[in-house]
């Protein structure tokens, strides 16, 4: 049903006179689950919604509705060519994507989340709180939180070739709070997949609570520079934070990237190595074919340390006259694609994390941050708030640290500040890193 | 077509009581949005958005089930509700109890002069493009991207027990962000101001000189240096006032977070936990905030006082917290469109004004720095620590009771029950401000509100840079 309305918007815009357009119909099927010291809320979304796209020579509108009738979808293709017609020309517009076609992407559906039991959710959320319980007399749960997502695109323009893919996530969270000895503290984890049974609630549970416990005593150490080893998830949010931005050709093409003129250039010392894998089995940002029905795939992004390429859609890449790396992204029907990563992965080194402490006289493990998004990617100025860390001392973790924050910049540690690239790749959403052990870092403490 | 509508919504109430439901409510929202954005001189996109569905809540039996659809056919919602009953089933009695008995009924529109829906897409993009264009004011400037937004919510509240309430909020507002580079330096500036208006505030003010101060500040910034790491005295002005009081404080006064001890004001009603020249206020209708007279559980969202004098006095609820608390709602059940479910969230949130003019902040300063919000990269807390971090805009250090030189890339933190009692003076302005183009999250639903305060001064406030 979705392909026929996204046809039928891409004719009648043709027939008002549009010279290309696009349809994008995303259907979405979600249930959100959450609570705090018990399931509180059971709820169920589903949605559907149009965005088009619709070009009369080089002047572009969009215009998204979320009432597909025939009459009202008849409405929209009538007002984004009134809009079309008044906007200004985009010297820089060539066409549409004309490419379409699907990868060897693996991994990014999984049926039997089509029709989940609400009671099996009910349970398993039930189990988890229950194990945070019993885990230590000190330790309650605070917040659990499950996210199960079900979408259907559907990609519809005037070049043919219609696309349609269905994918599916799970995003499950846990909180947890200790209170002992006058002291309190609190111990987060989540865990996402693109099935179900991938998620473990156990473990979910474990990790909060025990996190929660061990940092009653945390407290902040005195400042100074000295080695930080960054755990693989939050490595990785920082480098989404700093480097979705700088690698996407959009912020290249305005200058507003401060990696523009580096390509082909060192930016990173030779062991750093950064792709986007567009096919990565099971990832956050795996699928077929990107948001404009081109396929995806995996582009190296930094080699040997060296600027390899940008990500590009389809009108950045036509801007440059390069092919599109598939990298188009629409973050809801109603939005415009944009490029941005799929999955951005610093690719994995040898060293285990056990190794990585074991050879540390003396420096800080960064278990977990807040604020590593207020780090401003163009200047590269790192800062996040250790809300959960560890003191290293000879070869071993010790005391629990909080609020101390770490700062540094991004471009420098890159390219002189790691020492170590750990093997055990972890993602945060659609980043992905394994546990670093930088040189050294501005460590702002008591 | 809305009356038919609202027929088939009170059939559908009828329905959930006949399904055993002791209370149902449904939600009927109808939201325009068009964002045009401008980029370095060419319009880059004219998006318009129009969404609308309806979100139905059961309970039975003490359990709370909810369900959405954009489906407006009588099959599409007549499924919303199999579903709603359904997940209250599921949860058996471990919902979430509503204290219910404040019953509105009542219908307010925000008056405007034109609606920003009746101008022509042209009007909206030459605006847009003049406002961009004054932004490139020298070589420095980089990049520069300006975006109008404008915003129509119109809300229906109907419940089991005869409630009704219909509020209309228009929203408009202009953003800008500049990117300049002095000596192979990069910085990015950006700045919104929006008010709940018709077209006519986007008509009323010099957008040209607007933009034109963004470029100036991000060629300043990009020119200074950070400042050296440290704790300073500050004088702190309305916009960091707003941001530092909604994050770090107005979170932990949340009836939900409150209840479940996740906050550090759990337990500590009729505490001094402020000085005592501070009062803290969250208020549905106030000028230059969020038009929000009613909340989306048809509770009248009037003056709430959470500290006065320096004590606390109270928390925000929704009917769940109230319940919990056995208070009566505040009106801060709100829910970021009819996909979501209510939960316990500000509204405009402030600190009350009080007898210090600015240059008595500043003069009694003899090494600090005065905080500035512009250009702010936002924060982030944990409210069960009461930590914070700020990015905050260009700032300015202070010497010998004078503002001085320019700084970037200023960082704050620090724990806010500390830091609101180092406050030793309140100025008498007062700013609250609202943005069409962003809000607030929480849950994983984004709400629109304001925030904002007086200049203030802080005795000790840590300062991070590189």
């Amino acid at each position: 049903m979705e392909m026929e309305v996204a046809e039928l918007a891409v004719k009648r815009a043709l027939e008002l006179g549009a010279t290309e357009a696009e349809a994008y119909v995303q259907r979405a099927k979600i249930i959100r689950v959450g609570g705090s010291e018990e399931i509180e809320d059971f709820n169920t979304v589903e949605s559907l919604g149009i965005g088009l796209r619709v070009v009369l020579g080089r002047r572009i509108a969009n215009y998204s509705t979320s009432i597909l009738d025939e009459a009202e979808v008849e409405g929209a293709v009538t007002k984004a060519v009134k809009i079309a017609r008044v906007s200004p020309e985009d010297p820089d517009w060539r066409h549409l994507n004309r490419r379409f076609g699907e990868s060897q992407a693996q991994g990014y559906y999984d049926d039997s989340l089509e029709a989940l039991d609400y009671q099996e959710v009910v349970e398993a959320l039930e189990l988890s709180l229950s194990l945070v319980r019993d885990y230590d007399q000190r330790v309650k749960p605070t917040r659990i939180f499950l996210t199960v997502g079900v979408t259907g695109v559907s990609i519809a323009n005037s070049y043919g070739e219609g696309c349609e893919r269905r994918e599916t996530y799970v995003v499950a969270s846990m909180r947890a709070k200790a209170k002992g000895g006058g002291l309190e503290s609190t111990g987060s984890e989540y865990q996402q997949a693109r099935s179900w049974r991938e998620i473990d609630f156990e473990e979910l549970a474990a990790k909060a609570s025990s996190r929660a416990v061990k940092f009653l005593k945390a407290r902040p150490i005195p400042g100074g520079r000295m080695p930080v080893i960054i755990r693989n998830r939050i490595f990785a949010s920082i480098l989404g934070v700093l480097l979705s931005g700088p690698i996407n050709a959009d912020w290249v093409q305005k200058g507003a990237s401060p990696l523009s003129n580096r390509l082909g250039t060192q930016i990173a010392s030779e062991d750093v190595h950064i792709i986007d894998d567009g096919v990565m089995e099971g990832g956050w940002g795996t699928r077929p074919f990107d948001d404009e029905g081109h396929p995806t795939q995996r582009t190296s992004v930094v080699e040997g340390g060296i600027l390899q390429s940008f990500l590009y859609d389809n009108y950045t890449a036509l801007k440059e006259g390069v092919e599109s790396t598939g990298n188009a992204q629409r973050r809801g029907y109603w939005t415009t694609p944009q490029p941005s990563p799929s999955n951005l992965i610093l690719r994995p080194g040898g060293v285990s994390f056990e190794e990585m402490v074991a050879e540390t006289r003396e420096g800080i493990y960064v278990e977990e941050t807040i604020g590593e998004w207020l780090s401003n990617p163009v200047s590269g100025n790192l800062n996040a708030t250790v809300t959960h860390g560890y003191l290293v001392k000879e070869g071993e973790l010790t005391e629990p640290v909080k609020g101390v924050v770490i700062s540094g910049n991004f471009y420098n540690l890159l390219k002189e500040g790691i020492e170590l690239v750990g093997d055990d790749l972890e993602g945060s959403m659609n980043y992905y890193s394994p546990t670093v052990k930088i040189r050294q870092l501005t460590i702002a403490g008591k | 077509m809305l009356e038919s509508l609202k027929s088939e919504l009170e059939k559908a109430l009828d329905r959930a009581v006949a399904l055993g439901a002791s209370y149902a409510d449904i939600r009927f929202q109808r939201y325009d949005y068009e964002l045009i954005e401008v980029e370095n001189k060419a319009l880059k996109s004219y998006s318009s958005r129009r969404l609308s569905g309806v979100g139905v809540r059961v309970v039975i039996e003490g359990g709370v089930g909810f369900a959405s659809t954009s489906d407006l056919s009588q099959r599409g919602i007549g499924n919303a509700l199999d579903n709603a009953v359904r997940a209250a089933k599921a949860l058996g009695d471990r919902g979430r109890a509503l204290k219910v008995g404040e019953v509105n009924e009542s219908e307010v529109t925000l008056r405007v002069k034109t609606d920003p829906f009746d101008v022509s897409p042209e009007e909206k993009v030459s605006l847009a493009l003049d406002a961009n264009k004054a932004a490139w004011t020298g070589d420095e400037i980089k990049s520069v991207v300006t975006r109008l937004g404008l915003s129509k919510d119109y809300r229906l509240f109907i419940s089991s027990e005869g409630g009704e309430v219909a509020v209309e909020t228009p929203l408009v507002g202009l953003w800008h962000q500049t990117v300049a580079r002095v000596n192979g330096v990069m910085e990015m500036v950006g700045d919104a101001e929006s008010l709940c208006s018709g077209f006519e505030f986007l008509k009323s003010k010099d957008w040209n000189a607007f933009t034109a101060d963004i470029s100036r500040l991000a060629i300043e910034a990009a020119g200074s240096r950070t400042p050296p790491p440290g704790t300073y005295p500050a004088v702190v002005d309305p916009e960091v006032v707003g941001l530092m009081l909604h994050e770090a404080f107005g979170h932990a006064s949340e009836g939900d977070y409150v209840y479940t001890g996740e906050s550090v004001l759990s337990n500590r009603l009729g505490d001094q936990l402020a000085s005592d020249l501070v009062t803290i206020i969250d208020e549905g209708v106030v000028e230059g905030g969020y038009f929000f007279p009613f909340d989306d559980e048809g509770v009248r969202k009037g003056r709430t006082v959470i500290v006065e004098k320096g004590v606390l006095k109270g928390y925000i609820h929704d009917r769940n917290s109230a319940h919990q608390f056995g208070v009566e709602s505040t009106g801060n059940g709100r829910a970021q469109d009819f996909e979501n479910i209510p939960v316990v969230r500000q509204t405009n949130y402030y600190m009350e004004p009080g007898d210090h003019g600015f240059e008595e902040l500043v003069e009694d300063i003899d090494f600090g720095i005065y905080l500035r919000g512009r250009g702010s990269r936002g924060g982030q807390v944990s409210i069960g620590m009461g930590t914070f971090t700020f990015g905050v805009g260009p700032s300015k250090m202070i010497r010998k009771g004078e503002l001085a030189e320019t700084v970037r890339g200023v960082v704050i933190s620090g724990l806010i029950l500390e830091t609101l009692k180092t406050i030793d003076a309140v100025g008498k302005d007062l700013k609250i401000t609202t943005s069409v183009f962003g809000g607030c999250g929480k849950k994983n639903q984004m709400v629109r509100v304001g925030d904002g305060g007086p200049h203030i001064r802080v005795r000790r406030m840590t300062v991070g840079g590189r």
